[in-house]
């Protein structure tokens, strides 16, 4: 009932917004083409180029206008107006299921806050969130950026979209490795929190600033090592690097995609050439080699 | 929990001292920096003498008389830049050498550029190596040089003396990585896990800055946080500010290293570890480490955190030489040629070892021109053995910087 009544209401706009962009029209339209015989030096009869366009333009819209008053036309255009915001409603049902799961995530690191932490280990390490948020990427939002892409142009599209989506990828594994490299200035101010109470307690607190410093810098050298050793670190460094080297190739395609429109050599081009310059010079090293052992045996006979 | 007592009220004192020294030190640091300062790097003066494509051959004239017979070429990393040899007046390598009567030629990489990204190990070793070398050899008309090798480039050295033996007399290796088998450096664990065909197919070149990245990574805390709150507690000296800044402008110039020569590089040394198993293939030749015939003298250093002595330690069981001689030092990767300390032993005991040599060679050859029976091939083998074999490893009392 809602419904048909918002249709009702969507179809009776549209005829009102039509009737008086024709009514404005027509009545601009009527303006332009009174003669003007104060200021027209043309002869009777002939209609400026301008002019012409203007009513052939007029006239297809009056004719547009009147199916559009047609009650069935009214119908079939906003069944179509309905039809449009799907795809836009799915994604956003995507994003807002993605945002509850990361919520979940995030309510459980709140409640981790206030545990102690184990000096220069890095067993367990804080890395859910991001791995929620590149499932989340993965299973979700990825699929937009590889929709067929359509018409001559497809292949720069395509192009373009992958590159959106490894620099995306790039971007989710950066903020991890990077938070892997912060997670031992994080550890080193718990640990030298500790160790500081305990020295209080044992009443061996240093009184120069400069020794709390340097305590500092000896667990943060020592966490920083144990982390760069564990097998999670290399794995986050592996990975940063290999999309980085994805993202970097993506770039370099859409380049090379707009040197080529403007007719000007790109790096593949270029490293072509570097090859076969590479190799002739290499070729005629070794012949003048050839050529000076020759001529040496030459003189010497 | 029970609440700790911080003694507050004497931090808070102690900080109030220390803000009023560091604003006596802020104040005469900006004096400092903002007037002229002499962070000149690479100063002693040298004549180019060879050159090809962007490899440069760098000839600095002894100051005092010649001593050796054969000059000495030193072959520099690809990784970073052969002028930290002559950072500073006091602390140049280049500088000692030539007081000692060396005649000494240093090789320059140049920048690579894109155009550079095919070159291999090959072309740097048999192609820009071996032209070297034949230079030199013709214009001091002799048949062998002394080749003295440092990190990356230590490796191209023992490259190119087991595969040209008869163009080298004496061999110095310096922070050498022939071992890589080992995880005692944090490089060598990463090395491992980094895949070098995607890293060159999509970079050409292996840029510079991200090799720095990577060297900063190595000990961030030290490296990234302490040197620079040292720098800001001694800015307020003028040559603790230059000497600060010289070897700023040194670590961070870094070349790109050309993409087939890395390739190789990590392939073949750090992930398969083929030079020290004399297995690895250099222009369709195998580098049969037992062709190292000639003397070798190999310095490594103890805290090297890029080149461990487990990287290094292993070369002079390998070699065929029977002369050989590691030096470990007190000190770490760069420590050996800028520490003060070590730079009045290191180069000193080259010079010292070479001219040994040279004098050796010299007693030996009047002992033949003495001889004039002719020997048959059994009695020459003999002859041969009695070059003093020598292989020891000395530890020295020296405690330098360590990096």
């Amino acid at each position: 009932m809602v419904e048909q009544r918002g249709n009702q209401n969507a179809q009776s706009l549209l005829s009102a917004w039509i009737e008086s962009a024709a009514e404005f029209w027509g009545s601009m339209l009527q303006n332009w083409t009174q003669p003007d015989t104060a200021n027209d030096d043309s002869s009777p009869g002939e209609k400026s180029r301008a002019r012409e366009s203007f009513e052939t333009v007029f006239n297809s819209w009056q004719t547009l206008s009147s199916v559009a008053r047609d009650p069935g036309a009214k119908e079939a255009f906003t069944n179509l107006g309905q039809a449009m915001p799907e795809l836009l409603s799915q994604m956003v049902q995507a994003s807002w299921r993605s945002y509850y799961y990361l919520q979940q995530q995030w309510l459980e690191r709140a409640g981790r806050i206030g545990e102690t932490t184990q000096a220069f280990t890095f067993e367990n390490l804080d890395e859910d969130v991001f791995k929620a948020w590149t499932e989340i990427y993965e299973n979700e939002l990825k699929k937009f950026f590889y929709i067929p892409q359509l018409g001559l142009t497809r292949n720069y599209q395509q192009n373009f979209t992958a590159a959106l989506d490894k620099y995306q990828r790039f971007q989710n594994q950066y903020a991890e490795f990077m938070h892997l490299i912060f997670l031992p200035v994080e550890k080193t101010f718990k640990v030298l929190q500790q160790q500081l109470s305990d020295l209080a307690r044992e009443g061996k607190l240093p009184e120069n600033s400069n020794d709390y410093y340097k305590l500092f810098i000896k667990i943060l050298e020592g966490h920083y090592m144990s982390l760069f050793k564990s097998p999670e670190y290399i794995t986050a460094m592996s990975k940063t690097l290999e999309v980085l080297e994805d993202f970097v190739a993506a770039r370099n395609t859409i380049t090379q995609d707009i040197l080529n429109t403007l007719s000007m050599p790109n790096q593949k081009d270029l490293d072509e050439l570097y090859k076969e310059l590479y190799h002739l010079k290499k070729r005629l090293k070794i012949l003048e080699k050839e050529k000076s052992g020759s001529q040496g045996k030459a003189h010497n006979a | 929990m029970e609440t700790p007592k911080i003694p507050v009220d004497l931090i808070l004192t102690k900080l109030a001292e220390d803000t009023e020294k560091a604003r006596t030190r802020v104040q005469k640091a900006s004096d400092i920096l903002l007037q002229e300062l002499d962070t000149g790097i690479a100063q002693t003066a040298y004549e180019t003498v060879y050159e090809e494509d962007r490899v440069k051959l760098k000839h600095y004239q002894p100051t005092e008389a010649v001593k050796l017979k054969r000059p000495l070429l030193v072959v520099y990393a690809l990784i970073n830049r052969e002028t930290m040899l002559d950072l500073q007046p006091g602390r140049s390598v280049v500088k000692i050498f030539q007081d000692h009567g060396v005649d000494l030629y240093m090789v320059d990489w140049g920048y690579p550029t894109r155009k550079d990204k095919y070159l291999t190990i090959d072309d740097h070793v048999n192609g820009y190596m071996d032209n070297i070398v034949d230079f030199i050899c013709e214009k001091h008309k002799v048949d062998r040089i002394n080749l003295m090798g440092i990190c990356m480039g230590g490796t191209f050295s023992v490259i190119y003396a087991a595969l040209h033996p008869e163009k080298i007399k004496n061999l110095v290796t310096t922070v050498t990585p022939t071992n890589f088998n080992t995880d005692q450096g944090l490089l060598h664990i990463w090395m491992k896990a980094l895949d070098a065909d995607r890293m060159v197919d999509t970079f050409g070149n292996l840029p510079g800055d991200f090799m720095n990245f990577g060297f900063l990574l190595l000990n961030p805390a030290r490296l990234m946080i302490d040197k620079y709150v040292g720098f800001l507690e001694n800015m307020d000296n003028k040559e603790f500010v230059e000497n600060f800044i010289r070897m700023e402008k040194w670590i961070f110039d870094s070349p790109d290293v050309p993409g087939e020569t890395f390739r190789q590089f990590l392939k073949d040394c750090y992930q398969k570890n083929l030079l020290i198993q004399s297995k690895m293939n250099v222009g369709g030749r195998r580098v049969n480490l037992k062709n190292i015939t000639m003397p070798l003298l190999n310095f490594y250093g103890k805290y090297d955190h890029l080149v461990p002595p487990a990287a290094c330690e292993l070369l002079t069981s390998k070699v065929g030489s029977e002369d050989t001689e590691d030096v470990c030092l007190d000190t770490g990767h760069i420590g050996i040629y800028v520490s003060s300390k070590c730079q009045r032993e290191f180069a000193p005991k080259i010079a010292a070892w070479l001219e040994k040599r040279d004098k050796d060679e010299k007693k030996s050859l009047k002992k033949k021109s003495g001889v004039r029976k002719k020997v048959s091939g059994k009695a020459a083998a003999k002859n041969k053995s009695s070059t003093r074999k020598r292989k020891s490893t000395q530890q020295s009392a020296l405690r330098g910087d360590t990096v």
